[in-house]
């Protein structure tokens, strides 16, 4: 077994879990143990399982709602400034946003405890998000400038982003309370490295007819740019000990936070389970190496202005120095080291699943854990279909997606689920899963918007999960 | 099981990337243009009748907008507008200077304008691509204005609150990229 187990670590080399924000792939697929860190409250019936430590998962998603790659360099002719002008200037709103996560799963295992109704999980995995939106006006206004734009308002307050890196430290307990419900909650920890934030902008800049002078430029901004461990990063990157200093912020040596998951699986029958779950209930409290910027005020000028006899007063008098200063006043660029409370992006699920078809075999060991398998669990069923809903709390507001998926097990050795999801990056979101059993050894691959493979650089979302783990009902 | 493979196999491995044109990164062009006032100077009639000399105001003053180094290394072209409004009397001339930082000067500009009633003079100076080099404004470090008196020193207006009035406005495109 550790020959095979070594064979398959060393074939696969890293167990990467490629996820996007949203998994409805993994989400209630309970042949996965991963499916745990979606819902806490996932019906389980494993002994115990174990992904392979610091290789047990590596993910990186990127999505972009508004247009991809191929929208901007496909080889077509076209000259690229224009493309850019009409498909991104132009073409994306400020509601469009370009994001990314990846994950780094450097420890999870599960066991069943002494009370076998009760079954707990562990680890620890580090995450990298972040998000922003389309800053179209700021866009135009590097792009074409505000010539020939009297009275148009560029918006200050489409800039909007957040960012972080961060370890988690997490404990879940899942607990068949009877035949029909079972409930879930993860604790977690955040070991926060690296934190920007700027969601609250408001304010714009805008040139009108002055009222002495030909123009007069207004700018009216409530700005704020929040970061915390940037400036450590950065100085530990002159310093050249960038490596121990991300490790130290990342073992409880940077900011900490707490959060929880919440979840639960409801059998309203043999057939028909409601699912939820709510991810990432939690915040950071940043009071270590935070440097914040804020831009708060309102100035309006017509250019240096000698109003005579006034500026006979003072013949010396430096004029533009006195207008930069005015600017300075009125819109004050600050900078303090206030504490702050950053919000995890939480994340809800939701699934409603009508199994039928053959009921399958338990893969429970049948001579222990009676306890254990006195409450029963729901019988499996060779097919899964239904419904899920997805939200995530964003900077502009939730986002929503929805799915409809489709579960077929082929026995206890392979199971595959598809799903089409609607949101904001796709409408024609196809993707696969498989999970296979052999023996102890459990592996998935599971893969979104395969319609996309058709030409990747025209994709605006991607998304590829792949895992190993070492699962025992008590039999192996 | 062997189909689900291989069915895994075929849209990941034969996924397809349409070509690219990744060149087409070196042809993109950042060149904003950006508008605002520059320089705003009046003067009441009353003010002109009571200077000693015909030339009733001669005043250097700094102005860094130009050769503000992001500013200075980026732009390539552009313009500058002026209006001028003589509302007294008598006819006056105003001229603006750029001057560079050890007082040199770069260009000049003339207005003459003759007593009221007169039109608004309007007159647009462009700044490279054809028109004046855009070195003066590149480099120009201060401002010199001069407004002398043509005519006499005791008249007034019959138009309310008389006096000279100049506006300016600089275009300017830049190359960011």
């Amino acid at each position: 077994m550790k020959k095979f187990l070594f064979s398959i670590s060393v074939l696969f080399g890293i167990c990467v879990h490629v996820s996007g924000q949203n998994k409805q792939l993994l989400y209630d697929f309970n042949e996965i143990p991963q499916s745990l860190m979606v819902n806490p409250g996932v019906v389980t019936d494993f002994d115990w399982y174990s992904g392979v430590p610091l290789l047990s998962g590596l993910s990186f998603q990127a999505g972009s709602s508004g247009i991809s790659v191929n929208d901007i360099f496909a080889d077509d002719g076209i000259d690229v400034n224009v493309k850019i002008r009409e498909r991104a200037i132009l073409g994306m709103s400020p509601s469009d946003e370009l994001s990314g996560t990846y994950q780094v799963e450097l420890l999870n295992f599960g066991f069943r405890g002494a009370n076998p109704s009760v079954f707990y999980s562990l680890g620890l995995y580090h995450e990298g998000d972040a998000i922003g939106y389309w800053f179209k006006d700021y866009a135009i206004l590097a792009v074409e400038g505000n010539a020939d734009k009297l009275n148009q308002r560029f918006d200050l307050g489409h800039l909007r982003t957040r960012g972080e890196m961060l370890n988690v430290f997490h404990f879940g307990v899942n607990k068949k309370v009877n035949s029909q419900l079972t409930i879930g909650g993860r604790a977690k920890v955040y070991s926060s490295i690296l934190d920007f934030n700027s969601t609250g902008n408001s304010g714009y800049f805008v040139t009108t007819e002055g009222q002495n002078n030909i123009f007069a430029s207004t700018i009216n901004a409530n700005m704020e740019l929040r970061t915390s461990g940037a400036a450590s990063l950065s100085n530990a990157q002159d310093d050249g000990n960038l490596a121990s200093t991300f490790l130290k912020r990342g073992l409880f040596g940077g900011n900490l936070g707490v959060g929880v998951d919440l979840g639960f699986s409801y059998n309203f029958n043999e057939q028909t389970i409601l699912t939820a779950s709510v991810l990432d209930l939690g915040f950071i409290y940043h009071t270590d190496n935070v440097r914040s910027y804020t831009l708060n005020g309102s100035a309006t000028v017509e250019g240096v202005e000698i109003i005579l006899p006034d500026a006979l007063a003072d013949p010396n008098r430096d004029f533009w120095q006195d207008l930069v200063d005015e600017i300075e006043t009125f819109v004050p660029f600050e900078r303090n080291s206030e504490s702050y409370i950053s919000f995890r992006p939480t994340k809800l699920n939701a699934s409603l699943r009508y199994n039928f078809g053959k009921q399958l075999p338990t893969r429970v060991d049948c001579d222990c854990k009676t306890a254990f398998r006195s409450g029963g669990f729901p019988p499996r069923y060779t097919n899964g279909i239904g419904g899920q809903l997805y939200m995530i709390n964003r900077p502009r507001g939730p986002q929503m997606a929805l799915s409809a998926f489709y579960l077929r097990r082929l026995g206890n050795a392979m199971a595959i689920k598809t799903t089409y999801t609607v949101d904001k990056f796709s409408y024609t979101n196809v993707g696969l899963g498989l999970n296979l059993q052999a023996g102890p050894v459990n592996l998935y691959v599971l893969a979104d918007n395969l319609l996309a493979y058709r030409n990747l650089a025209d994709s605006r979302y991607a998304s590829l999960q792949f895992g190993l783990n070492i699962i025992s009902w008590g039999r192996n | 099981m062997l189909r689900t493979y291989l069915l895994f196999g075929l849209i990941i491995l034969n996924s397809c990337v349409e070509k690219q044109d990744f060149d087409q990164f070196d042809e993109i062009s950042l060149q904003p243009e950006l508008e605002a006032s520059v320089l705003y100077v009046t003067a009441p009639e009353a003010l002109i009748n009571l200077a000693p000399a015909a030339n009733f105001y001669a005043q250097d003053f700094n102005f860094d907008a130009f050769n503000e180094d992001y500013f200075a290394e980026r732009v390539i072209e552009g313009s500058i507008t002026y209006l001028v409004e003589n509302t007294t009397s008598k006819e006056l001339e105003v001229s603006v200077q750029f001057l560079d930082d050890t007082d040199t000067v770069l260009d000049t500009e003339i207005f003459t304008v003759p007593a009221a009633p007169t039109p608004i003079l309007e007159r647009e100076i462009a700044y490279g691509n054809g028109g004046r080099s855009i070195e003066i404004i590149r480099n120009t470090s201060s401002i010199r204005v001069i407004a002398s008196n043509l005519g006499d020193s005791t008249s007034i207006s019959d138009l309310p609150e008389p006096m000279i009035t100049l506006r300016s406005s600089g275009r300017f495109r830049l190359l960011v990229r």
